[in-house]
């Protein structure tokens, strides 16, 4: 863009310094105005404007050689339009960094410093600079301000070392002086604007703030996630402590949460949370973490409470907040990240939270309409708001519909379980490897699957345990032998990634997988029990001892069909190694199991281990007395 | 496939695609019975095929990158280049149609032009490269100032503003490198990246008429295998991205949020399928295997993607022996660069190259032998054979939705502008011989009129590259020719010539020592387009300014047809540089370069308009980047000799009339005035360093030639070394011995010649020589002298000897004295210059003392020249 300047045109007795500086203050002022404009093309355009005539200027500015009187106002204009550009594109870039050196090579021109430019990183040239100004005061001002706008760029790229190395130049302090960025920020002072300088932006002083604010944050962030928690309360409270914007402070508030909550303090975390909540229309994160702390402090009704506030926050649509045209404190804090401990994830995920929680803590009823809410969300197309499935957080979709099976067999509605099992298996079933299927003949003669996803047969199991429901025991138990066959085809130590599904790696875990099995024969087993056929019970419930040597409920089924069976010399047998067992047990039986498996085997549980036991005992024991 | 029967007619002709790099992507659609069409200018154009006459025709305001039709909707939305999108009602009522803006291009059909009123921009964004529709959701892909960014927005309906709804949701692709560019304003991109839609078989997308032709409808299998369990569960559409560097990849659309609301991890939304390493032009789907009875609609078994230069990928689902799903991926090399690209039904893949539209056949490979597979549904075939339709150019494609059992239709816009309606009859079965009918007939002839036509547009193009082929031959064979010409004359002036000159001159406000460079060709060939002359100025400086050795500078100046006989001058800037420092010697090597690129590349590029727009800074991979041809002239050294200046011998009187301020400027930057820095202060304080050398006379003579002109030996020395000075001519007609000048750096430095007698040497007498005696305050400025009278002399006597002139009767005991001496001296000046290398600084400044006293003894007795 080409920008004229009337050089000794209609104005007489102007200068073109004047001229340049009213320009400058003119699109300063037209940005500002922008700023407070409601219409968003309107503003973006005017903004845009602004920037492409401070471009102009600086074009002209630095057309002709560098001059010590002229300098003050080129390095202005440079700081002016890298704020605009950087609040505008809301990031910073590399053409940045290359207006700010370009602005102190022409510093380094006027005192006939520029030698070779090769050898020279940015951190040689400051120090020339800032030596070089030593001479020119005048520059200082100018200077200062555009050593903050250098100083957002490193902090926002993470080049700490440079920062802190600029700092102690700009301070005037000795190397291997103090090496505390907080404390090197805190005793930086720019010096304050004159009346009559030209216009900018955002001011030195108020970019100090800004780096303060957005550096205590950062580092706390930093030792939040390494774990030094006193050090992190400590740079939170700087944080806080310095002007910030609302949202800012919601997010500093939170973090001080969850340092208090990790440090031990859940009072106090509250207390903090709730100010967060009084902040400012962002609540997700604080929620978030206030379920945590009822979590902590045992307080399911609250955590629960908490996590549907969140859901009901969630799903209003977020108001995008307009960015100012000023280097703010959010464009210098990292990119949000999914592993931070203060992200609250989207609306599916926070729905599965909730639903698993109610799942887990027994309040089945909820936990049903939870899940049944998260799918509907999950699937249904029309909905307007789009999310994402929680995938990222290591679960995948086959278990949203497995555990929301689970949780509808736990509340009585077997019917409703049946549909979502189908649909499941109705969505993914040109996924599944082409096999020798008693209904289907394929053309292809295969053998075996490896790769045959657990998923497909823990449907199969509990839609066996919803035919259990519904009083079906012929189609429970072909849907078991169903589960069964696959189960077994699948190898224990084959970790190949199957095909498609790119988180069963999580799912194929030998224990799921030998509990899968065990929990198919049992349930199968309690089918054959229940129509009286002990003798195909006993063969499943040895098997199923056999197959998971680690689950007490098989032996227990198993002691009791012997019993049943009048086989009392196996019986006793079987009832030594189960009493020498459960010590054993007791203490490592902390599987990680997915949250359906685990739902699932609490119904094949056998009622009061305990009571048994001792009832075994004295029944067992008095023909040994004879 | 011989038994391609096809029919091409010419519906109607626009003004051709805008050439150059800047183009738009042209485009054809045909939704329904109207045809939608843009150029890549600003126009877009409805055509009506039944009454073959353009309905309308709208002007937006920059090129159109891409259009869809809403047919639903009877909207049509348009990128601009570097606008954004925008939204046209196509209801007639709605247009605002102003006939007195009617005008028309290039003798088009009558049709009123209808300007795009800038309020149906329905998304403004500079960054904007492609979109896509998917039901009613708009997705858009932008340039980033690092990255490529999706966003999905809310289809906007005309007359709607939907510019407050921001995108609901977003997600940025892999890091690319942004083009060469000025900085701050992005370049418009050599290739637009392509967009594909594809869905799960079961998803309502289906139904949807609101579907883009874009859209495909993947089969269950190739879609769970490509993008996962959980886009199946979702029942997710999937937006597939072609990138220009040669990236494949997909965002599956339900996970897209916006990023206020949570991050968008491209990690975890965004898979690369695969990197195709070249711009992608095409992304598709296609059925490849029949349609078994029981199934109603056939979806789409196999994903393709075409990349400019021919690579393509497909993609199948196929079952291993252990029945497992797994992918069968294949690459293919079709040959380029592809234009454009459609997918056909029964597994054609139609795409357009600039010599002729090729068809393949994924479902057969189009080799008969991949007829006979073993097993019913077999995998890709190995091999592609393209046939060719022997239409040429086409840059836009659409195949026709109606299309029956065997036989398919196209539309193609062809580089010239033309429509075209291509049927074609896939099936292998000729047709039987028909019984001629009067209307047969009239259509037979039609079809042959409308051959003809293609064909004469093929062959004007194909003449093109002929003759284009034919120049670049003519210009191999002159640099052949030339070649030879100048490595064969080793000896004797060359046919093609490089004398290099120096002079100094006023340049602002400094003194400059140029080098003319004057390229003469005397050969009977001529340097043609291509030729370069490469002039490199290499500083072979002294030992003590090693560390510059490297800095050699290349000047490269197009020769632009030189004829026999014809001369290009050329004039360098020597120095001194920025730095002030001009140091001597310098050496410039002149050579001749042919850039085969430029001769050869467009020849080999293939041949039409579109080399402009789509070649353009993409050179074939023949030819290497630098490849070349290089014939060295000459090199030249540039010593002290020649850069000295005579300040004081320059005429006087020539100057007087001048302007008076010159004259006193020119007084006070004069040598005489103070220059300032510690030379200065050496050649005020310091005696001159003074360094001599002795030739006989009788050598000199001999290898001047003097004739007794009557002028001295003396005079006639010096003019000999200050030759290639250009002051040469003030010292012959003064008929000086003894100059006074200046060294590029303005100390002073005296040449002082005269004859003395050499007595010790010889027995039979005294020895007439002669004394060339440099002084200098500077010591390297001396030096700098000393060598090049030196090396004149090294080279004179070299001469001489070959003519062997037999030397005087010599006492060769002194002879042998003096170099026994100088031994001595050489072994110190080692021993010294190690010593050197190893010691602290104090010592150091006193060795360095004794190293300048040890040269100072060799140079005197100063050497002889016998």
């Amino acid at each position: 863009m080409s920008h004229q300047i009337p050089l000794g045109s209609s104005v007489p007795q102007v200068n073109c310094l004047d001229l340049w500086r009213e320009k400058n203050d003119q699109l300063v002022r037209q940005a500002k105005v922008a700023q407070d404009l409601d219409l968003s093309l309107r503003r973006q355009q005017l903004a845009q404007d602004a920037l492409e005539g401070l471009r102009g200027l600086l074009h002209s500015l630095q057309g002709l050689s560098a001059s010590v009187l002229v300098l003050p106002l080129e390095l202005t204009v440079i700081c002016n339009f890298t704020t605009l550009k950087a609040s505008l594109a809301q990031r910073f870039t590399e053409d940045q960094a290359q207006d700010i050196q370009w602005g102190l090579e022409r510093v380094l021109e006027t005192q006939k410093q520029l030698g070779p430019r090769l050898d020279r990183g940015f951190r040689g040239l400051w120090n020339s600079v800032l030596h070089a100004s030593a001479v020119l005061p005048q520059l200082l001002p100018a200077l200062h301000h555009l050593a903050g706008l250098q100083a957002a760029l490193w902090l926002s790229t993470d080049h700490l070392g440079d920062l802190t190395l600029l700092l102690q130049t700009l301070n005037g302090s000795q190397s291997g002086a103090s090496e505390d960025l907080l404390l090197l920020l805190k005793s930086w002072s720019p010096p304050a604007k004159e009346s009559d300088d030209p216009l900018t932006l955002q001011d030195a002083q108020g970019l100090r703030n800004v780096l303060l604010t957005a550096f205590a944050y950062r580092q706390g962030l930093q030792e939040l996630i390494t774990g030094s928690l006193p050090r992190a309360l400590s740079s939170f409270h700087e944080a806080a402590s310095g002007l910030c914007p609302r949202p800012v402070l919601v997010q500093v508030y939170t973090a001080l949460g969850t340092c208090l909550r990790k440090m031990g303090n859940p009072q106090r975390a509250l207390l903090y949370l709730v100010a967060a909540l009084k902040g400012g229309s962002i609540c997700g994160p604080p929620l978030l973490e206030a379920s945590r702390v009822y979590r902590q402090l045992g307080n399911t009704a609250a955590e629960l409470e908490s996590l549907e506030l969140l859901v009901e926050a969630l799903s209003i649509p977020p108001t995008s907040e307009v960015p100012h045209f000023l280097i703010e404190v959010e464009l210098l804090l990292p990119q949000p990240d999914p592993a931070s401990p203060l992200h609250c994830g989207t609306l599916s995920q926070v729905r599965h939270l909730l639903a698993s929680r109610c799942l887990q803590m027994g309040r089945t009823e909820y936990a049903a309409e939870h899940y049944l809410d998260l799918l509907a969300l999950l699937l249904d197309g029309s909905e307007p708001k789009l999310s994402p499935p929680p995938c990222s957080s290591g679960l995948c979709m086959p278990e949203i519909f497995l555990e929301a099976a689970a949780a509808l067999i736990q509340t009585g509605r077997a019917q409703d379980a049946l549909t979502v099992c189908e649909e499941l298996l109705r969505r993914t079933s040109s996924l599944l490897p082409k096999m020798p299927l008693p209904w289907k003949n394929a053309s292809k003669g295969t053998k075996e699957s490896p790769h045959y996803p657990l998923w497909v047969s823990a449907t199969y199991l509990l839609q066996g345990h919803a035919w259990v429901q519904l009083g079906v025991p012929k189609q429970a138990i072909s849907e078991f032998s169903r589960c069964l066959e696959l189960l077994f085809r699948v190898t224990p130590k084959d970790k190949e990634q199957g095909p498609a599904s790119n988180c069963e790696q999580g799912c194929t875990s030998d224990e799921t997988l030998q509990q899968l099995r065990a929990a198919a024969l049992i349930s199968r087993g309690l089918e054959w029990v229940a129509s009286g056929q002990d003798t195909k019970a006993l063969q499943d419930f040895l098997l199923s001892v056999q197959v998971c040597l680690g689950n007490g409920d098989a032996s227990f089924h198993l002691l009791q069909t012997l019993r049943r069976l009048d086989r009392r010399d196996e019986a006793t047998a079987l009832w030594r190694r189960l009493e020498a067992q459960t010590k054993l047990l007791q203490e490592n039986a902390t599987w990680s199991l997915p949250l359906y498996l685990e739902t699932c085997l609490s119904w094949i549980h056998p009622p009061d281990r305990e009571t048994l036991l001792e009832e075994y005992r004295t029944f067992l024991l008095e023909p040994c007395d004879l | 496939m011989a038994g391609l029967v096809r029919r091409v007619h010419y519906l109607a002709g626009f003004s051709g695609p805008a050439a150059g790099p800047a183009a738009g992507r042209p485009r054809v659609l045909r939704p329904g019975a109207e045809i939608f069409l843009s150029t890549g200018r600003e126009l877009v154009h409805v055509y009506d095929p039944e009454g073959r006459q353009l309905t309308a025709v709208y002007r937006l305001p920059a090129q159109v990158w891409h259009l869809e039709v809403l047919a639903l909707r009877r909207a049509l939305l348009v990128l601009c280049a570097r606008r954004g999108v925008y939204c046209l009602s196509l209801d007639p009522a709605r247009r605002s149609v102003s006939p007195s803006d009617g005008d028309h291009e290039d003798g088009e059909l009558l049709s009123p032009v209808i300007p795009v009123d800038p309020d149906t921009c329905v998304l403004a964004d500079a960054t904007l490269c492609a979109f896509t529709v998917l039901d009613d959701k708009l997705i858009t892909l932008a340039q980033g100032p690092a990255q490529w960014k999706v966003q999905l927005f809310e289809c906007p309906c005309p007359g709607q503003d939907p510019r407050a709804k921001g995108p609901i949701g977003e997600v940025e692709l892999s890091t690319y490198t942004p083009p060469e560019g000025s900085p701050g304003k992005p370049r418009a991109p050599h290739f637009l990246p392509v967009l594909c839609c594809v869905s799960p078989p079961g998803s309502r997308a289906l139904h949807s008429h609101l579907q883009g032709p874009r859209g495909f409808m993947l089969e269950g299998a190739l879609f769970g295998l490509l993008f996962g369990v959980d886009a199946c569960l979702l029942e997710s559409p999937v937006i597939l991205c072609g990138l220009p560097d040669g990236q494949f990849c997909c965002v599956i659309l339900k996970t897209l949020v916006t990023s206020r609301l949570a991050p968008g991890d491209p990690k975890a939304l965004v898979k690369i399928l695969h990197h195709l390493e070249e711009p992608v032009i095409f992304i598709g789907a296609l059925r490849t295997e029949p349609v078994a009875e029981d199934l109603e609609d056939a979806h789409s078994d196999c994903l393709v993607a075409l990349g400019h230069r021919g690579r393509t990928l497909a993609i199948k689902a196929s079952w291993d022996e252990a029945g497992n799903l797994v992918p069968e991926l294949r690459e293919y090399c079709l040959p380029g660069p592809l234009l454009c690209a459609a997918c056909g039904g029964d597994g054609r893949v139609y795409h357009s190259t600039p010599s002729s539209l090729c068809v393949v056949d994924l479902a057969r490979g189009g080799a008969p032998w991949d007829a006979e597979q073993p097993d019913g549904p077999a995998g890709l075939p190995s091999l592609l054979c393209p046939a060719s339709l022997n239409v040429c150019s086409a840059v836009a494609l659409a195949v026709s939705p109606r299309v029956s059992e065997g036989h398919a239709e196209l539309l193609a816009l062809s580089a010239k502008g033309r429509l075209m309606s291509c049927s074609l009859d896939l099936g292998s079965k000729t047709p039987g011989p028909t019984r001629v009918t009067a209307a047969n007939s009239g259509r037979k002839i039609k079809d042959l009129l409308c051959g003809i036509g293609t064909v004469s547009e093929r062959v004007s193009s194909l003449k093109k590259a002929v003759d284009q082929r034919n120049r670049a031959l003519t210009c191999l064979n002159e640099a052949m020719n030339l070649s030879c010409a100048l490595l064969s004359s080793r000896e004797g002036p060359r046919p093609i010539s490089c004398t290099v000159t120096t002079a100094w001159c006023r340049q602002e406000l400094q003194d400059v020592l140029t080098a003319t460079c004057l390229l003469e060709n005397s050969s009977s060939f001529t340097l043609a387009r291509g030729w370069a002359l490469c002039l490199q100025v290499l500083p072979s400086s002294p030992a003590a300014h090693l560390d510059s050795a490297g800095s050699a500078v290349t000047y490269t100046v197009p020769v632009d047809q030189l004829g026999p006989g014809g001369r290009r001058e050329v004039t360098l800037l020597l120095g001194p540089g920025e730095d002030g420092v001009l140091s001597l010697p310098l050496t410039v090597s002149c050579a001749l370069f042919l850039s085969l690129r430029e001769v050869v590349g467009g020849a080999l590029a293939p041949s039409d308009s579109f080399k402009d727009s789509s070649l353009d800074g993409c050179p074939p991979d023949v030819l290497p980047e630098q490849g070349g041809i290089c014939l060295p002239l000459s090199e030249h050294t540039v010593d002290m000799l020649q850069g000295l200046r005579f300040p004081g011998l320059a005429a006087p009187p020539a100057q007087a009339p001048g302007d008076p301020v010159d004259t006193f400027l020119e007084s006070c930057r004069r040598p005489g005035g103070e220059p300032a820095g510690p030379e200065s202060l050496r050649a005020k304080y310091l005696p001159p360093s003074v360094a001599a050398i002795r030739v006989s006379a009788e050598l000199l003579r001999a290898a001047l030639g003097d004739s007794g002109s009557g002028v001295s030996l003396c005079c006639t020395t010096l003019q000999w070394l200050l030759a290639e000075n250009a002051t040469v001519h003030v010292v012959r007609a003064q008929a000086l011995s003894s100059v006074e000048g200046l060294a590029p750096d303005g100390t002073g430095l005296r040449l002082d010649v005269r004859e003395v007698a050499v007595t010790d040497l010889c027995p039979a007498g005294p020895i007439p020589a002669v004394e060339v005696q440099v002084e200098s305050p500077s010591l390297a400025n001396m030096c700098r002298a000393h060598h090049a009278v030196v090396g004149r002399m090294q080279r004179m006597v070299m001469e001489q000897a070959a003519r062997d002139s037999s030397p005087p009767d010599l006492r060769m005991q002194y002879l042998h004295q003096i170099q026994a001496n100088h031994e001595t001296l050489l072994r110190e000046v080692q021993a010294l210059r190690d010593r050197l290398c190893t010691e602290d600084e104090a010592s150091s400044c006193a060795t360095a003392q004794r190293l300048l006293q040890v040269y100072q003894q060799l140079r005197s007795p100063s050497l002889l020249l016998l």
